[in-house]
């Protein structure tokens, strides 16, 4: 299997070098950003089972915080970062302890309810550009403002971030962690019975999940030097996360890059084909995905695979006793 | 004394599932819980188990006060536990559901899957170990399930009815394996409907009804005990049992 | 007195959604499930209503009925086509097949009315009162009067029924009302067709005074979440004081903090109740 990770690698690596047009480029390094929040979405949402419907927020304090270190103080946005991965850490914390110890439609309502409540409070807030927005650096004056004309420094800049959580996700996905967040995922009753700490678990799912989505808005923010409400706050922004990930498979490494690689073009296509009327289509196709998923493969499509490819397992013969 | 649970009765808005039940548990017992369909044996074990918290009473183990404590820490502590209605990881391998019982104990995955593989093999399932738990029967379940928390390394096993519904052959199999796992040094409370299991496996009784205590001692003198059997057959059979 | 007009306003109000939310609540008291789309039931009684009085110019009685039978109609469709396959399912698929129905409806109805907000023509519930000297609107006081009414006959039709007793039945223990007969499917089916049919019947009871587009029903679904998270676990008598106190802080929220803030305090207030007290007034802990 090694030479299947190596191809991919190398196809990602050498993508903008083949693919020379600005447009390509540009798709390119937007497909890469939805796979990185679609990859942090499926850590809490994927592996851990717990269903976040509102990581709009974190994403939002991502792309907000840097920009309006800019507009507002004059500062590189770049120190925003990790200021915005705090704030997106205090609202798993708020969010998620006291939801995680109850059934888990509460944390899933809770994370609607904290979602909307920023996106209201931000759209009225003069100092966050209220409905207009904030704006980054028009040009680039130092390397720090990440300001660049062309799409492929971002693109390779995405590509490591991806790379970085792909890789983080792995390791956690063979270690403790990652076996007692499947198995919270597959009854919490019977976690519980085996000693694992449902409540902490969670918990460091959910921030591990943030911290990269927070990112991932940064990146945002970086490459089209702009943010608003609805680009950062909006529930379409959490939706897109799901959908990719679910699309592609929750709960695996690479199902949501899969579904990035799908619907990201896609979406662009129905926008270009029926213009300002295709983003409404668009979204009741994605409602209508989301239910198909749920109805008939919530594996999604590495399941669906694994599904009719795998040999037919006939039922286990009753276990040997070792003498 | 490893477990004491003394007095311990659970309330459920209004209906009294478990009044006043006392249980002790010496280290290297087999106990055995009976009675009839809802007298409370479930409830109980669940609060012993720390899936439930008792209304009033205390239970203690190993010499800690676990009353309220949440089930994780009952776990941690050594108890371990099966489920009535087998609660598998069903889309992990077998060998991932017992690796998730050793990770209490072993936290690196070399040591946790080696610790999981000996089990496995103890318990005869090692050649399913990379089959997905979903794909086994209901006996294969309940096997699995003893597998995965024989992993954890508990001090004390409380099984519920993990031989309930299986063949006259798989229970002489499974019986076999709960001998196993006592010779381990592991004290097992075992709830069964099965009087033959309990004829065989248990070295003591307490018979439940009606969220009460109302027997203890050796299985074949709580056998022939009228209250016993009047509680499962009903009154007329006890008064018959009760005539010289 | 202006105060005591926002007060009388606000419970009419919450009265309508406690009639939204008691259906949510008997839905998850049954099958614990929480219906994403909920909000779009309301949002779609709103459209039935309107769709109704511009084709047929009928009164509020008639499109009130329409959006009832309506919505109990796809209540139940709803049912059979999708929830009843993944109540089988992972949490995965339970809590994203509403969620995704959610944004069916919504973006559907996005595209086919605009996303204008629109008001229902005039009906024969207009002008105001005068109550002992607050000015009542009669729409408000109709359809909050009409709302408690109808959500305190779901609570009767619950526990004083056959059918009533049924259900309950089936939310208390699955496998002994299958026993005695029952069959869970059916009483599934008939409450996810009572959910939505008092859903659409508060949505058409508030489009008669208040402007609606296909975006409200997002807002009406956290509402209906906070009040049956406030109301507590599967009650419908939580559910109507739930909503009274919802409407009423709501009002109280927009008359001292402005109209932009109402929802936001409401929301804020789900947030502590998740911490202080999830199992919310009368449920125990």
């Amino acid at each position: 299997m090694r030479w299947a990770w190596i191809a991919l690698a190398l196809a990602l690596l050498a993508y903008p070098l083949v693919f020379t047009s600005p447009f390509y480029q540009d798709a390119g390094a937007l497909v890469l950003l939805a796979a990185i929040s679609a990859s942090a979405w499926n850590v809490v949402g994927g592996y851990a089972g717990q269903i976040s419907v509102g990581h709009a927020m974190f994403y939002g304090a991502g792309a907000y915080l840097p920009l309006l270190l800019h507009q507002h103080w004059h500062l590189p946005p770049i120190l925003g970062v990790p200021l915005a991965i705090a704030v997106s850490l205090a609202l798993a914390l708020v969010v998620g302890f006291p939801t995680f110890r109850l059934q888990g439609h509460y944390f899933s309502m809770a994370t609607l309810a904290v979602a909307e409540l920023i996106r209201i409070v931000v759209s009225n807030w003069e100092l966050l550009g209220a409905a207009i927005g904030l704006q980054g650096p028009a040009v680039s004056k130092n390397w720090w403002d990440l300001t660049f004309r062309s799409a492929v420094p971002y693109y390779y800049i995405f590509l490591a971030v991806l790379a970085l959580l792909l890789y983080v996700t792995w390791h956690m996905q063979e270690s403790r962690l990652g076996y007692y967040l499947r198995a919270i995922r597959s009854g919490e009753r019977a976690a519980r019975s085996l000693g694992v700490p449902v409540r902490r678990y969670k918990l460091f799912a959910l921030m591990l999940s943030a911290t990269f989505t927070s990112l991932a808005g940064s990146l945002y923010a970086f490459k089209t030097g702009f943010v608003d409400p609805e680009s950062g706050l909006g529930i379409l922004v959490s939706v897109q996360m799901i959908i990719i990930a679910a699309l592609g498979g929750t709960g695996t490494l690479l199902g949501p890059l899969l579904g990035a690689v799908i619907l990201v073009p896609l979406q662009t296509t129905t926008n270009t084909l029926f213009g300002g009327g295709g983003a409404g289509l668009t979204f009741i196709v994605y409602g209508g995905i989301i239910v198909l998923i749920a109805r008939f493969e919530p594996g999604g499509l590495l399941e669906l695979w694994h599904r009719l490819t795998a040999p037919r397992t006939r039922r286990a013969p009753a276990p040997r006793h070792a003498a | 004394m490893l477990l004491s649970a003394e007095k311990v009765t659970k309330r459920f808005a209004g209906f009294t599932a478990v009044a006043e039940a006392d249980l002790m548990v010496e280290e290297g017992e087999i106990v055995g819980l009976i009675g009839p369909n809802g007298a409370g044996k479930s409830t109980f074990f669940n609060c012993v188990a720390g899936d439930l918290t008792p209304t009033s009473g205390r239970i203690r183990f190993a010499g800690v006060d676990v009353t309220h404590a949440p089930a994780e820490a009952h776990a941690r502590l050594g108890i371990g536990r099966t489920f009535q209605v087998p609660a598998t990881f069903e889309e992990m391998t077998i060998l991932d559901n017992v690796m998730v019982g050793a990770y209490l104990r072993h936290h690196g995955w070399r040591a946790a899957r080696a610790k999981a593989l000996q089990v496995l093999e103890m318990t005869g399932l090692k050649d399913q170990a990379e089959l997905r738990a979903k794909s086994l029967g209901t006996p294969g379940r309940k096997r699995l399930e003893i597998a995965r928390v024989l992993a954890s390394e508990p001090r004390l096993m409380l099984l519920d009815e993990a031989l309930a519904g299986l063949t006259p052959s798989e229970i002489q199999r499974a019986i076999a394996l709960v001998r196993d796992i006592h010779k381990l040094g592991i004290t097992i409370v075992i709830v069964e409907h099965i009087m033959e299991v309990i004829l065989t496996l248990a070295q003591r009784v307490l018979v439940f009804n009606q969220g009460r205590v109302i027997a203890s001692g050796k299985p074949q003198e709580v056998i022939d005990d009228p209250a016993v059997i009047e509680a499962y057959l009903g009154r007329g059979h006890g008064r018959a049992a009760r005539q010289p | 007195m202006i105060l005591l007009q926002v007060i009388v306003g606000g419970l009419l109000l919450g009265a309508v959604y406690a009639l939204l939310s008691s259906g949510l609540t008997l839905i998850w008291g049954m099958m614990n499930f929480i219906n994403f789309a909920h909000g779009e039931f309301v949002m779609i009684g709103m459209y039935v209503a309107f769709v109704i009085v511009v084709a047929l110019g009928v009164g509020p009685g008639i499109f009130g009925l329409a959006a009832a039978i309506g919505l109990f109609i796809l209540g139940v469709a709803i049912y059979f086509a999708l929830i009843r396959a993944v109540m089988r399912g992972p949490m995965l698929a339970q809590i994203l097949s509403t969620f995704g129905l959610a944004l069916l409806l919504r973006y559907t109805a996005f595209w086919i009315f605009t996303p204008n907000f629109r008001t229902l023509p005039q009906t024969s519930l207009t002008g105001t009162i005068n109550l002992g000297g607050i000015l009542l609107n009669v729409a408000q006081l109709a359809a909050g009067l009409v709302a408690a009414a109808l959500t305190l006959a779901l609570h009767l039709l619950l526990t004083r029924t056959a059918i009533g007793s049924q259900l309950l039945a089936v939310a208390e223990d699955r496998q002994a009302a299958m026993l005695m007969g029952i069959r869970p499917d059916r009483m599934q089916a008939l409450a996810w067709g009572l959910s939505a049919a008092s859903a659409g019947i508060a949505g058409a009871l508030m489009a008669i005074s208040y402007p609606f587009s296909p975006a409200v029903g997002e807002t009406f679904a956290l509402t209906a979440f906070v009040v049956v998270t406030l109301g507590g676990f599967g009650s419908v008598p939580g559910a109507l004081l739930a909503g009274l106190l919802v409407g009423l802080i709501q009002a109280l929220s927009a008359y001292y903090f402005g109209p932009v803030y109402k929802d936001v305090i409401v929301y804020g207030l789900f947030v502590a109740l998740l911490w202080l007290r999830p199992q919310g007034l009368l449920g125990t802990a």
